[in-house]
C-alpha cells in the first residue's frame, strides 16, 4: 500500500513538473546585449517584442517577419509577447532598451502616438528609431447583407438626413476607427453615433445579426472571409487609392472626406531611438528582402503587404503624420 | 455545416494523437482532483489555465472539459467510500452511496454512478450537438440589451440560488463587478482607478485573479488543516451492479440525464444543483421514500448522472453566446481569450474545429471514465494519502510559473499572491469566491453591453423591456426574486414547527449548496452538509465516521446555519 501511494505521489508530481516545464520555454528572454561592433551586425541573437498577445495579426505578423530575418541575417531572433497597457508595456521596454539594433519591436500608430497621447507613459514617437512598414491592414466601413445602404452615396445620404441616428461600430474606444468617425464628425459634419466594441469578433456579430448599421473595421482575414461570403457589403476603405483586392469599393478620399486615410492599421519594425544608421539600414534592406518572398507574402496575407516597399522614412512619416492629426483631438 | 459533417470533423480532431492523449490527461487529472477533497475542478483548472496558452485552442479546451467533467465521477468515488466528497457536485452522493458501502454494496454503487455518469455524459453531448447550433444562430440575433439581461441573469442567479448567504454572495459579486471597472473605459477610453499604473491600464488579468482566489487561496486554506490520513474501511468487491439494480436505478439515470441537462444551460446552474435536483425528484417519484438515505441506488444514480449531464451542457451558453454559465467555465473562456478566441455565436462558423473536437473528445472522455474507473476504483482512493504540504508547494510553483508565463508581466504575480490571500481570508470568513469571479468576468461584459444598449437607443431605458427577448429576461429575473424570497418565508415558518425530517432535510441542503466551483465550500460547508444531513434524513448512524471526517476537513470556523 505505502509503495503505490508514494508512486502516485511521483506520478503526480512528475505530470505537475512536466505542465510547469511546458510553459517555461515560451517564456524565456534573450538577453539583447549591449556593446558589439556595428559594421559586423548582427553578432548576437536578436529581440523582437510584439505589444499585443499570441495568436493574433500582430504576434502573426511579428514571427513571420522574425523567422525571415533569422534566416537572412543568420541570427537567432527571439519573438516575445509583452501585452498590456494599450501597447505601453512592451514600448516601455523598447525604449529602455540599449540601441544597439538587439532589442526591436513591433509598433503601431496606437502604441506610438494614440496610448502616449491618451495617457501618461512617459514616452512619444521620437523616442523610437522606425526601420520599416511591416504590412498594412486597412479599414472598410461595411454593411449587413441586407442593409438598406447599398452603396456609400446611400449611407451618406441616410446619416445627413438625419444625424446621429445611424450607428456605427468600432473595434474598441481608443482605436483609430474611434477616432476617424470623431473626425468624420468634427471636420466633415457627418454625424454617426460611434458604439464602440471589443475587437473584430463582437462587432462581427452585432452586425451580422442587425444590432448595429455598419462597422468601421480592421479588413483582416476573418473580416475579408465575410466580404467574400456576401455577409458583409464593404462600401468605403480607409486608404487613399482604391484597394486592388476590392477595386469597386471607393475611398474616403475619392467621396470627398479629405484626410481620412488614418484608419487603418500600420504594423512597423522599430528600434530604440539612436540606433545607428548602418544597423538602420541592413534592418531595413533585410526586411524588404523578406517582404518580396512570395512565402512571406502568403503568410502575412498578400493583400497586407505593400506594393511598394516602405521604409524607416515612410514609416516615420506615417507616425508624424498621424501625430499630426491626432495631437488636436486627443492632446 | 451539416451535423453529421461536423461530428465527422469533430471526431477527425479528438482523435488526433495529442488530442487524444489531452483527453485521457485531462480526465484523469480530472478523476485525481475529483478524489483529492481539497482540490476541486475549479482550482485546478485555475492552476493549469496558463499552461494551455502553449497548447492548442482546441486542446486547451478539450483537457480542460476533461478535467471539469473528469472531476464529477471522481468526487462519487470518496463520497461512497469515505462519505467525504471530492467536490461540490457529489454531496449528495454521500447520503445513500456510503450507506451501500456500509452495507457491502460500494462496488454496485460506484459502478452505477460510472454507468449513470456515462449515460449522463453522453445524452448531454447529444443535446449539444442538436441544440446548440441552431442556438447559435438565434444568438446572433442577440443585441447588446439581451446580452445585459443574460448577464444580469447570471450573476443574480449565482448570488441568489443555491448559496447559503445571499448577502455575502451578492457583496462578492458587487465586489467583482467593481474589480471589473478598473482598467481602460471600453466606451470613452479613459483610464479609471490604474493609478498611473501602466500594468493596470488593461485591468486586472483575469488568469490571474482566479487563480490567485481559487488556486492559492485554496493551497494556503489547505495548508493550514491538519493532514490526516484517510483509511479505507469498505473492501470493493464486484463493481457491476446487479440486473435489479439496474432495474431500479434506470429511471433515475434516464431523470437525471434530462435534468442535469437542462439546469447546465441555465446560468448558475451545475453540477451542484442539478445533483440536488435530482436527488430531491427521485425521492418525491419513490413508492416509498424512507428508503433514501438508507442506502436506496437511485439516491445514487440520479444525481451522479445529472451532475455529469450538467457539466457537458454547461458548455452550450459558452460556445454558442460566449457567456459562462458557472465558475468552471467563466474559467475555460479565459483560456480561449487568452489563445485569441472570444466564443460568440460566430464560433461554430469560423472555428468548426473547437466547437466539433470538444464535443467529439467529451464523448471519447466520457467512454475513457467508464473504462478508467470501474478497475482503477481501488488505486484512487489510495491517492487520499498524498500529503497535503507536498502538493501546495508544487501547486503554488506551478501557479507563479504559469501566471508569469500569460503576459510576461512580473505584476501579475503580486495580484495572483494578493488575491491568494484574499481568497483565503474569504474562505475563512465564509464569503465565497466564486460569485465574485464570475461577476468579474461578467461584469466587464454586463457593462460595455449596457453603455452600448444606451448609446444605440438613444438613452431609453424601455429598450430593456420593449425588446420580447430582453423583456423576457427581466421578467425571468422579477419571478426568481420572488420565488427565492416566498421560498425563504415558507422556510422560516416551516422551520419554527416541528417539521418532517426528510423534507426540513432536502430544502435545507437544497439552499445550503454551493454555486458549481466554490473550493472555498467544497470542504467546510460540504462535508458539514453531508454530516448533518445524512444522519438526519436516515438511520442517523453514520454520525461518527462523518463527524471525523468534517473535523479533519474542517479547518475554518464553520458557516453558520442561519
Amino acid at each position: 500500500m505505502r509503495i503505490s501511494a508514494g508512486l502516485a505521489g511521483v506520478a503526480l508530481i512528475g505530470l505537475v513538473a512536466a505542465c510547469g516545464g511546458e510553459d517555461g520555454g515560451g517564456g524565456t528572454a534573450a538577453e539583447g546585449g549591449g556593446g558589439g561592433d556595428a559594421s559586423s551586425y548582427p553578432t548576437e541573437s536578436i529581440r523582437m517584442i510584439v505589444p499585443y498577445g499570441a495568436g493574433g495579426p500582430t504576434d502573426l505578423t511579428t514571427r513571420t517577419v522574425g523567422a525571415c530575418i533569422e534566416e537572412e541575417l543568420g541570427q537567432t531572433v527571439v519573438v516575445e509577447n509583452l501585452p498590456g497597457g494599450s501597447g505601453a508595456l512592451a514600448t516601455t521596454e523598447l525604449v529602455a532598451a540599449e540601441p544597439d539594433g538587439y532589442t526591436l519591436s513591433l509598433v503601431t500608430a496606437g502604441t506610438m502616438v494614440l496610448t502616449p497621447l491618451a495617457n501618461e507613459v512617459g514616452y512619444t514617437k521620437d523616442d523610437i528609431t522606425p526601420v520599416g512598414v511591416m504590412t498594412e491592414v486597412p479599414s472598410v466601413l461595411a454593411v449587413g447583407e441586407n442593409s438598406p445602404y447599398a452603396t456609400a452615396e446611400d449611407f451618406f445620404a441616410a446619416v445627413e438626413a438625419q444625424p446621429g441616428t445611424v450607428t456605427v461600430g468600432t473595434p474598441g474606444a481608443s482605436t483609430p476607427q474611434a477616432i476617424e468617425l470623431q473626425r468624420l464628425a468634427e471636420e466633415h459634419g457627418v454625424q454617426v453615433t460611434a458604439v464602440p466594441f471589443n475587437g473584430n469578433a463582437e462587432m462581427t456579430t452585432a452586425l451580422l445579426g442587425g444590432n448595429v448599421d455598419a462597422v468601421l473595421i480592421n479588413a483582416s482575414s476573418d473580416v475579408v472571409q465575410n466580404i467574400e461570403s456576401g455577409a458583409f457589403v464593404p462600401l468605403v476603405a480607409s486608404p487613399e487609392e482604391r484597394l486592388s483586392w476590392l477595386p469597386d469599393t471607393p475611398t474616403f478620399t475619392e467621396l470627398g472626406y479629405d484626410g481620412l486615410t488614418l484608419s487603418g492599421s500600420t504594423f512597423g519594425l522599430a528600434g530604440p531611438a539612436g540606433l545607428p544608421d548602418d544597423v538602420v539600414s541592413t534592418l531595413e534592406d533585410t526586411l524588404q528582402t523578406c517582404l518580396d518572398k512570395p512565402e512571406v507574402q502568403q503568410t502575412l496575407g498578400e493583400e497586407y503587404v505593400l506594393e511598394e516597399f516602405a521604409g524607416a522614412e515612410e514609416l516615420g512619416g506615417v507616425l508624424d503624420r498621424t501625430q499630426e492629426v491626432y495631437e488636436p483631438i486627443l492632446g | 455545416m451539416g451535423i453529421l459533417e461536423g461530428i465527422g470533423q469533430g471526431f477527425s480532431v479528438a482523435l488526433d494523437p495529442t488530442n487524444l492523449l489531452y483527453v485521457f490527461i485531462g480526465v484523469l487529472i480530472g478523476t485525481v482532483i475529483g478524489v483529492l477533497p481539497g482540490l476541486g475542478p475549479t482550482a485546478t483548472i485555475a492552476l493549469l489555465l496558463p499552461i494551455t496558452y502553449e497548447i492548442e485552442p482546441v486542446t486547451a479546451v478539450i483537457l480542460l472539459a476533461g478535467i471539469y467533467y473528469g472531476s464529477m465521477y471522481g468526487g462519487t468515488i470518496t463520497s461512497v467510500l469515505l462519505q467525504l466528497p471530492g467536490e461540490a457536485a457529489s454531496v449528495v452522493t454521500t447520503f445513500d452511496g456510503y450507506q451501500m458501502a456500509k452495507q457491502g454494496r460500494a462496488g454496485p454503487a460506484l459502478g452505477i454512478a460510472a454507468i449513470g455518469s456515462w449515460v449522463g455524459g453522453t445524452v448531454s453531448v447529444i443535446g449539444l450537438v442538436l441544440l446548440a447550433p441552431p442556438l447559435a444562430d438565434l444568438a446572433v440575433e442577440f443585441g447588446s440589451q439581451e446580452y445585459v439581461a443574460l448577464t444580469a441573469l447570471g450573476i443574480l442567479l449565482v448570488t441568489y440560488l443555491g448559496t447559503r448567504h445571499p448577502v455575502k454572495s451578492l457583496s462578492m459579486a458587487a465586489l467583482g463587478l467593481l474589480l471589473a471597472t478598473v482598467g481602460q473605459d471600453l466606451i470613452t477610453g479613459t483610464n479609471r482607478f490604474t493609478f498611473g499604473s501602466i500594468s493596470l491600464f488593461d485591468g486586472f488579468d483575469f488568469v490571474a485573479v482566479a487563480m490567485g482566489l481559487f488556486g492559492v487561496g485554496e493551497i494556503l486554506y489547505n495548508v493550514e488543516k491538519t493532514e490526516k490520513a484517510q483509511a479505507l474501511k469498505s473492501k470493493i468487491s464486484n463493481i457491476w451492479p446487479s440486473r435489479k439494480d439496474l432495474r431500479d436505478s434506470s429511471g433515475a439515470i434516464a431523470r437525471g440525464s434530462v435534468m442535469g441537462f437542462f439546469i447546465g444551460v441555465l446560468p448558475g446552474g451545475g453540477g451542484v444543483i442539478s445533483s440536488l435536483a435530482s436527488y430531491a425528484t427521485e425521492k418525491r417519484r419513490a413508492k416509498d421514500p424512507t428508503r433514501f438515505g438508507k442506502g436506496a441506488i437511485e439516491g445514487v444514480a440520479g444525481p451522479e448522472t445529472a451532475n455529469n449531464a450538467s457539466s457537458t451542457s454547461a458548455f452550450i451558453p459558452l460556445l454558442t453566446l460566449g457567456i459562462p454559465p458557472n465558475v468552471v467555465l467563466a474559467l475555460i473562456f479565459g483560456a480561449l481569450l487568452i489563445q485569441g478566441i472570444t466564443p460568440g455565436p460566430q464560433l461554430i462558423d469560423q472555428q468548426p474545429e473547437i466547437f466539433w473536437g470538444v464535443i467529439a473528445s467529451m464523448a471519447i472522455g466520457n467512454l475513457m471514465l467508464l473504462i478508467l474507473n470501474i478497475p482503477l476504483v481501488g488505486f484512487f482512493v489510495q491517492l487520499l494519502r498524498v500529503r497535503a504540504g507536498i502538493l501546495a508547494a508544487f501547486a503554488l510553483l506551478v501557479t507563479m510559473a504559469g501566471v508569469f508565463s500569460v503576459n510576461n508581466d512580473i505584476f501579475d504575480m503580486w495580484v495572483v499572491l494578493v488575491f491568494g490571500v484574499i481568497g483565503w481570508l474569504m474562505k475563512k470568513t465564509g464569503f465565497e469566491p466564486g460569485p465574485l469571479v464570475l461577476a468579474f468576468v461578467l461584469g466587464a461584459i454586463l457593462e460595455s453591453n449596457f453603455r452600448r444598449s444606451m448609446l444605440i437607443s438613444g438613452g431609453e431605458f424601455s429598450t430593456f423591456f420593449t425588446r420580447p427577448m430582453s423583456g423576457t429576461l427581466f421578467a425571468l429575473m422579477a419571478l426568481v426574486i420572488i420565488w427565492s424570497t416566498v421560498q425563504g418565508i415558507r422556510r422560516r415558518r416551516r422551520r419554527s414547527r416541528p417539521s418532517t425530517p426528510g423534507e426540513e432535510d432536502l430544502a435545507a441542503t437544497g439552499t445550503t449548496a454551493e454555486p458549481e466551483g466554490t473550493p472555498g465550500a467544497e470542504n467546510t460547508d460540504d462535508t458539514e452538509g453531508a454530516t448533518t444531513g445524512a444522519p438526519r434524513d436516515g438511520s442517523g448512524s453514520t454520525g461518527a465516521t462523518g463527524s471525523t471526517a468534517s473535523g479533519a476537513q474542517d479547518g475554518g470556523p464553520g458557516p453558520d446555519r442561519g
